[in-house]
């Protein structure tokens, strides 16, 4: 009953649309271009923010997230060794180690940040591969470098592969006063370049770093590998619920989706604009329209329409604009956001710089069909609001003077 | 014979002055074909939006079919207009949008949706006006004869009770204004469908029933 009627209404208001074809074409490509505006800017939010996230995946190690002890409602969560079996537990945990995080000193007053790890962690989470020599002993005093700070000892200090590295270790004695210890460390393995915060690393043998502290309890963090990029947001949340906090190379990909979030909401709103300017021209249109049939709107409710016939019959020309602005929207959007691709792409590349030059391979752009859909839904929405002001002006004619308009 | 209309002192008055009717009494049977005469400007057309349900009086009762007509209850009166009325008006009253098979329909769009029925019903309805080759001919596509035509099977597709025609022949030259006339008196015979039309032409008044003639909002005759 219902739809009989709906389609009823809108076979008449297919007809009454067709009657006045250029005038709702033009109608509708206000909407269009409105439509075509939003889906423009926010594919081309949506492309660069795709593509930045590609290459922060190509870049970085995605995968290795670290927890860490956080402060939460005034208590502070450490790493305790229940934590560590929990963290471990977690789905999509492939690796897990406990660290020790300290910061030594050469003798030569070389600044070393040190992780003290197990040597099964360094091979099950870090996974690195070595340059030169091998994986740390367990329970010896021998050191791992990343690739950076072994360049640096071995430039400034001449240490090479297989010396031993002094280092000093700060005390204080009974009366406060410092003391410093020196240890020796022996160089057994310098890891290849990684573009990641190991590069600057000394890596030892976590039991020994926690004897050096003197505390052997003491966790500073958890390394975590997720077994699949796609799922280490739902172990960041999972680290997070456990009262943690998380790190890793995940947090750029969290920055660009905020700052594009940003980004693509002030593009949308700019391009709303024209929007506006759309559903004025639909009000414009059909308040001429309701105006011109004042007599044909008058006989229709002679002869049994309700005012709400009335107002659906409005609506549903309104429908059909959307319908179209909707489509030419999304088209006029397609060959927008092509013309981005073809044109804009080598002049955003040259402002980004190289970082961004993984943007060359692919489209700067990009139209899901969400995207599509959304520009459809707000096409017809926008009309069929535009509408409302005609409908209810139509609907509260008095039919008895609205038939005696002589039109 | 069964009333169809009754009006018992019906009156109507703008703004408590200007007086469009005033105590107006009649009855209409079932079957008659009723002609409502006056100058312009004698109330016959406020009359018949009143009998439509499209306006209502300031005093006095219309009875239809046995019912006294609430004029404050819209819904009734939306009610009255698709089942008990049919309206025509002088020409331009089609809408210009549809074919005349869809302008016949039109009326039934709004409360009766067997598509396959309602279609039989307005083709069978053009052959009796004598269109029934002009099915997908647009308004503008015909005379203003046949357009009237048109109006009169659109008003009869909802079987009213009774047909209100308001100078249905207004427009129309001398010789097209007969045929119009015999078609409704044609339909007023073969159906049986009552008629009330509003004419300020007398010749046309003697060809009727009976008349009903308004002075100044009053019943002369």
């Amino acid at each position: 009953m219902i739809f009989g009627r709906l389609f009823d209404f809108l076979k008449v208001s297919a007809h009454q649309v067709a009657r006045k074809r250029m005038r709702v074409f033009l109608t509708a490509l206000g909407i269009a271009i409105g439509v075509a505006a939003v889906i423009g800017t926010v594919s081309l939010g949506e492309g660069v923010r795709y593509q930045a996230v590609e290459a922060i995946k190509e870049q970085s190690d995605l995968t290795l997230i670290e927890a860490t002890a956080d402060i939460r409602g005034g208590a502070i969560q450490f790493i305790t060794p229940s934590k560590i079996d929990e963290l471990a537990a977690v789905q999509h945990v492939e690796a897990s180690s406990a660290v020790v995080r300290e910061a030594y000193t050469t003798k030569r007053q070389t600044y070393l940040e040190v992780v003290g790890i197990d040597p099964g962690g360094i091979e099950g989470v870090i996974r690195p591969k070595f340059l030169r020599g091998e994986n740390l002993e367990p329970g010896s005093r021998q050191a791992v470098l990343g690739h950076d700070v072994a360049e640096t000892l071995q430039r400034y200090e001449g240490v090479r592969f297989g010396d031993t590295i002094p280092i000093l270790i700060r005390r204080y004695d009974d009366d406060g006063m410092p003391v410093d210890e020196e240890v020796q460390f022996t160089l057994v393995g310098v890891l290849q370049e990684r573009d990641d915060a190991f590069d600057q690393v000394m890596l030892i043998d976590r039991r020994v770093a926690q004897d050096l502290r003197g505390d052997e309890a003491a966790f500073d963090g958890v390394l975590i590998r997720v077994d699949q990029p796609e799922e280490v947001f739902s172990v960041v949340d999972d680290v997070k619920a456990l009262g943690l906090t998380a790190k890793g190379a995940f947090q750029q990909i969290e920055s660009v989706n905020q700052l594009m979030d940003v980004v693509v909401l002030i593009l949308a709103f700019f391009a709303g604009v024209s929007l506006i300017v759309g559903v004025l021209m639909i009000v414009n249109t059909m308040v001429t329209s309701v105006f011109e049939r004042t007599r044909e709107i008058g006989i229709t409710m002679a002869i049994g329409a309700s005012p709400a016939d009335v107002v659906y019959l409005i609506l549903a020309e309104c429908f059909y604009i959307g319908l179209i602005g909707g489509v030419f929207g999304n088209l006029l959007g397609i060959a927008f956001t092509g013309a981005i691709n073809t044109f804009g792409k080598p002049f955003i590349i040259a402002q980004l710089g190289d970082t961004f030059s993984t943007f060359a391979e692919g489209d700067i752009t990009l139209i899901t069909p969400e995207i599509l859909a959304i520009g459809m839904v707000i096409a017809i929405a926008l009309s069929l609001v535009s509408g409302l002001y005609p409908a209810l002006k139509a609907a509260h004619l008095n039919p008895v003077t609205a038939i005696r308009t002589g039109v | 014979m069964e009333t169809i209309i009754e009006t018992k002192h019906l009156g109507k008055a703008y703004n408590d002055r200007v007086t469009a009717l005033a105590d107006v009494n009649f009855v209409i049977r079932k079957g008659e074909f009723v002609a409502l005469l006056g100058r312009s400007g004698s109330g016959k057309s406020t009359l018949l939006h009143i009998l439509g349900g499209l306006d209502a009086p300031t005093s006095g009762e219309v009875w239809i079919n046995g019912k006294s007509i609430d004029f404050s209850d819209r819904k009734a009166l939306i009610a009255l207009r698709r089942e008990s009325i049919g309206f025509i008006f002088q020409s331009f009253n089609l809408i210009p949008a549809l074919t005349a098979r869809e302008n016949i329909e039109y009326p039934l769009l709004f409360n009766y949706h067997d598509r396959v029925a309602r279609r039989e019903r307005a083709t069978d309805l053009l052959s009796l006006v004598g269109l029934g080759d002009r099915a997908h001919h647009y308004p503008r596509e015909m005379s203003g004869g046949e357009q009237q035509r048109v109006a009169i099977a659109r008003a009869l597709i909802g079987d009213p009770l009774i047909v209100l025609a308001d100078e249905p022949t207004g427009n129309l030259d001398s010789k097209t204004r007969d045929e119009i006339f015999s078609l409704m008196r044609q339909v007023n015979q073969e159906q049986e469908t009552t008629f009330l039309i509003v004419t300020h032409e007398r010749e046309l008044g003697r060809r009727a029933d009976r008349a009903i003639e308004l002075l100044d909002g009053r019943v002369v005759s």
